[in-house]
């Protein structure tokens, strides 16, 4: 074969080659664009249904703290919901009759009283006088102003009549209504009624939980990995274990439920609802992810070290613990915390140790009853109230940004502590 | 390995600490999602107007929360399930076989069960035949005589032909769930008993006859939806074919979007649910267990929430959140089996 | 074990050379004042043998050099004089290696102390990821040379003004181990070895990552060491082998097939085989 011949061969079947790369690389991008057009679709549905849940339409309201219907010994029990009914009839006087002042009532949210009494219990002082607070306004009022119920649409199809419309442009026209940042959404646990509901205590609930995961999950799912990859002996046992975590690895989570509902309530008679069982049972969930990453981790650490440590007379802990087990910490770490982001999104196996719950106080200890973000998500979004639906999106955007910087930590820990040899 | 011995001390500290946690403070409740709504307000106005902690309401299911009631008597079971059912024989008798002697049973109020589609389309007037003919797995032969065949209708207008020409698919919840459970009781077999020869097999051969008539089709005609009515209400707006199945207060919050058809002629209103003209309505319960009751302080003070009137009466805010409330009577006597604890016979 | 070697053995000089297929160590695997004695060193990786019965003494301050075609047992050999090889679990050493009289795959004998008498520089320079000093400190630290600050300062910069480096870090004892040239990687390396004071320093083709001018210190460097350590090297660079080594001992397929000085083997060798590898006609 003459060269000439070979070089033509090459040439002929050039243009082939790369047509097929051209066409490789551009299925790959294609790929790429579609499931980011996916991502930024979700992203934006999302955030356009959830952005409005930020904000929250208050009532002023000019409330006289009747000294007559305070007793000042005891301000928590006297019952603020008629000063409220009071300031709002003042507010406008031309409504009448029972029915209609039921729905004048119903403009404010039933969160309004406490927080009157709140106030007094702090201050009392106040009691005897006239003061001006904005309270938040019924959700329905709220749906109204924000553009999610259609006033144009026929009477009957909507929650509110033209009669209360009319009563709240009344109210605009005085001034006495505005949206403001809406604080309650982080400050508050869960309620019915979607003005007063927040995440604070779904989100409480997540951080304790995923503690107890972190603190069991990880030294365990360390040890494991190093016990694994450098200690124990290559035998049947190791092999059984070894396909066993892979296989857990794979068990659909609601399993761990049941066995955290069999195990660690009815067995060690642990509290049902709490973080401490959540964060266990999720830990036995994570425990595959973090080992597997671990031992990719640990054999990822090149065999050069290994023989340099143990070539100057290093024992085989001195090895591990001096050399490989510091270089392999950033795989193990990527590892735990997209272990740890898969927990914080779960809750198939919360429902079975009674983490599905309608929890308004907001837990400080890890055996108080608690629900998780997700769970409150759920909860959330099978709720009749149409206010519901962007609490529900503006919960979904705190998960997804807990979970960005839980994975952007992933990525700043991977960039930062990767060594090169 | 710090942070191994710290979780190792962690293990423990909570192995010590289980028989310090099983005090408690709160009341426990389980049961009924659809419940869950009504019970969850009333938990929460409690929470904020008494001295105690707020209920802890797990969503678990009417045949869920049960089971775990009739667990047991003790702090770690619950004190308190929400059903919308009735309790039946054989879970009464697990509870008492658990040691559950005392249950006091509740009926709250009612709750309606809309077959609705979008307001894009024409309102539909059913009937429970059309309910059963339409959805059963099998009914009575179209070409007559007494004998059952897989269902064959796919248009509504096969069924009865003042119905729409449109193709026949319901979207509705999956086979546990309660609503679901009593859809088929009082919708397709309230439609079943209309044939007279199917009412009289009830004497004959009770088991065969609500295997017959309650059976739902499984063609794909009828879509299990899963449990979240707002998904059902979110498909129905997309596809104006479709028709749903699910509770009342769902209606109620997306009147603009979704109509209920009319069932027998009567539409899902607050009004015809609650005097009883509208068919498709079930009781709503909770069973509270009698021996809790002096070891859980708080929950004398829920019941007295719960059964006053401004929580289940007709202007309560039950009412607002879409429960149909008892009549003045019932609630009375309620109250009054509440008042005195009176546990309940089977 | 003893063993006690027939005279009638060793061959003498004049006559013939050994031919092809024979088998037989050929030259002087003995000397005097060995350091490390080794009889009968069988070798095998689960059921392959790889070292078929090697006896050999390494001398006190000698450079032994070990050549041969690759594959032919040389490296795996010198990974039995610190034990290197029992990190791997199929692999079964017999015979005896004796350092200082004492075997060191006797049960008694543990390999940390051993390893600190043995140190070993590898093919590919593997300095920790960690600075210049620690990587010298590192040593002298796990076995409790030294604990005050200031010793350890002493034995870092009397580590690295024997390997030759002292002058080129001084300034940068804190930077990272790894940024430096290959070449002075690998001296890093024999300094982070010489810090344990050890006996005798094993050397795994120290020079094959590297380019002639870094070859050239290291060798110079190996020459200067000779005066206080004993000194084990496998190399491929029969120029190299020939420039450092005392004595030279030539693997065949796990065989030691002929040992010598080193420049009587490369102007006369006793063996076929020899002949033909020195000459190039193989390998």
């Amino acid at each position: 074969m003459s060269r000439l011949r070979t070089i033509d061969v090459v040439q002929g079947g050039l243009k082939k080659r790369y047509r097929f790369e051209r066409l490789f690389r551009r299925l790959g991008l294609a790929a790429i664009i579609l499931s980011l057009a996916f991502l930024s679709l979700l992203f934006i549905s999302i955030s356009m249904k959830g952005y409005t849940a930020f904000v929250q339409t208050f009532i002023s309201i000019t409330v006289h703290l009747d000294e007559t219907k305070i007793d000042i010994t005891n301000p928590g029990k006297a019952y603020y919901g008629s000063m409220v009914k009071e300031a709002l009839r003042n507010a406008l006087p031309e409504v009448q009759g029972r029915r209609d002042k039921r729905s004048l009532y119903g403009l404010i949210s039933t969160g309004a009283e406490y927080q009157l009494r709140d106030m007094v219990m702090a201050n009392p002082e106040l009691i005897g006088t006239i003061q001006t607070v904005w309270v938040p306004a019924d959700d329905d009022v709220d749906m109204l102003l924000k553009g999610h119920i259609d006033r144009h649409s026929p009477e009957s199809e909507r929650r509110i009549s033209d009669k209360v419309i009319g009563w709240i442009d009344d109210l605009e026209n005085q001034g006495v209504i505005c949206k403001k940042f809406n604080t309650t959404f982080f400050s508050s646990g869960d309620s019915r009624e979607p003005e007063l509901a927040g995440i604070r205590g779904a989100a409480m609930g997540s951080l304790y939980t995923l503690l107890v995961t972190l603190a069991i999950a990880f030294p365990l799912g360390v040890g494991a990995a190093v016990y694994l990859e450098e200690f124990a002996p290559t035998n049947r046992w190791t092999d059984i274990i070894e396909v066993n975590i892979n296989n857990l690895a794979a068990v659909p989570s609601i399993i761990f439920g049941l066995l955290g509902l069999a195990m660690f309530i009815n067995f060690f008679g642990l509290p049902r609802s709490a973080p401490l069982v959540g964060g266990l049972v999720l830990s036995l969930m994570t425990l595959p992810t973090i080992i597997i990453a671990g031992r990719a981790a640990l054999k990822a650490v090149p065999p050069s070290i290994r023989e340099a440590a143990l070539g100057i007379g290093a024992s085989k802990v001195q090895m591990v613990m001096h050399h490989v087990l510091p270089l392999a910490m950033p795989g193990m770490l990527t590892g735990t915390i997209i272990g740890m982001a898969q927990a914080l999104g779960e809750t198939a196996p919360l429902l079975m140790i009674g983490m599905v719950a309608f929890i308004v106080d907001i837990p400080t200890a890890l055996t108080d009853p608690a629900a998780v973000l997700p769970v409150q998500i759920y909860l959330w979004a099978d709720s009749p109230e149409r206010a519901f639906v962007e609490k529900t999106s503006a919960a979904i955007m705190v998960l997804l940004t807990f979970l960005i910087c839980m994975n952007g930590a992933a990525v700043y820990l991977r960039r930062r502590f990767e060594r090169r040899w | 390995m710090k942070g191994l011995k710290i979780g190792v001390a962690l293990v423990a500290a909570c192995m010590l600490t289980a028989g310090v946690a099983q005090a408690r403070d709160y009341i426990s409740v389980v049961g009924s999602s659809t419940v869950y709504p009504f019970a969850t307000t009333v938990a929460e106005r409690f929470g904020k107007t008494s001295s105690f902690k707020t209920p802890k309401i797990e969503s678990t299911g009417s045949g869920g929360g049960l089971k775990l009631f009739c667990s047991g008597v003790g702090l770690q079971h619950p004190d308190i399930t929400n059903a919308s059912r009735r309790i039946k024989k054989s879970e009464y008798d697990r509870c008492q076989a658990n040691g559950v002697k005392d249950i006091i049973e509740v009926k709250v109020g009612y709750d309606g069960i809309v077959m609705a589609n979008s307001k894009k389309s024409p309102l539909l007037k059913l009937s429970r035949r059309d309910i059963y003919l339409a959805l059963a797995k099998e009914v009575p032969n179209p070409k007559g005589g007494e004998e059952l065949v897989e269902n064959p209708y796919q248009i509504w207008s096969e069924v009865n032909p003042s119905l729409p020409n449109t193709k026949i698919k319901v979207l509705g919840p999956p086979p546990t769930s309660g609503t679901r459970d009593a859809f088929a009781e009082l919708a397709v077999e309230g439609g079943c008993k209309t044939f007279p020869w199917l009412k009289a097999m009830k004497k004959q051969n009770k088991k065969h006859y609500k295997a017959v008539c309650r059976a739902v089709r499984e063609d794909g005609v009828y879509v299990e939806a899963g449990e979240n009515d707002n998904l059902i209400v979110q498909k129905l707006g997309a596809d104006p074919i479709a028709v749903g199945v699910f509770g009342y207060s769902f209606l109620d919050q997306n009147a603009d979007k979704v109509q209920g058809s009319m069932i027998e002629g009567v539409a899902p209103t607050f009004e015809n649910i609650s005097d009883g003209s509208y068919p498709v309505s079930r009781p709503l319960y909770f069973y509270v267990k009698k021996a809790h009751v002096d070891a859980v302080p708080a929950i004398k003070g829920y019941l007295a929430e719960f059964s006053s009137d401004q929580a289940w009466g007709e202007e309560g805010y039950l009412a607002d959140k879409g429960m149909i409330p008892m009549p003045v009577e019932e609630r009375a006597s309620f109250a009054d089996d509440i008042k005195i604890l009176k546990p309940l016979e089977m | 074990m003893n063993l006690t070697i027939p005279s009638s053995q060793t061959v003498d000089l004049s006559t013939a050379i050994a031919p092809r297929d024979s088998r037989e160590t050929v030259g002087q695997p003995f000397v005097d004042k060995a350091r490390m004695e080794c009889r009968d060193v069988d070798v095998s990786y689960g059921d392959t043998q790889a070292i078929y019965g090697v006896s050999l003494d390494i001398g006190s301050n000698e450079v032994m050099a070990m050549i041969g075609p690759s594959g032919c047992g040389k490296s795996t050999f010198l990974r039995c004089l610190n034990r290197m090889n029992d990190t791997i679990d199929s692999c079964r050493v017999s015979g005896s290696i004796e350092l200082d009289g004492q075997d060191i795959y006797d049960k008694m004998v543990d390999v940390v102390p051993l390893r600190a008498q043995v140190g070993m520089v590898f093919q590919k320079p593997n300095p920790f990821p960690k600075s210049i000093y620690e990587n010298i400190a590192y040593g002298p630290r796990i076995h409790g040379l030294a604990s005050h600050k200031g010793d350890i300062d002493e034995i870092v910069e009397t580590s690295l003004r024997k390997a030759g480096l002292w002058a080129e870090v001084k300034d940068r004892l804190d930077k990272p181990g790894t940024g430096l040239s290959g070449g002075q990687q690998q001296r890093l390396c024999i300094a982070r070895t010489i810090a344990v004071s050890p006996e005798v320093i094993l050397m795994d083709e120290p020079c094959s990552a590297l380019d002639p001018i870094a070859t050239a210190r290291i060798e110079e460097l190996i020459d200067e060491l000779r005066e206080h350590y004993t000194i084990a090297i496998v190399t491929h660079s029969m120029q190299q082998a020939s420039r450092v080594s005392q004595r030279t001992a030539y693997f065949h397929l796990g065989y030691l097939i002929e040992v010598g000085a080193t420049e009587q083997v490369f102007t006369t060798p006793q063996h076929r085989l020899t002949e033909e590898y020195i000459t190039g006609r193989f390998g």
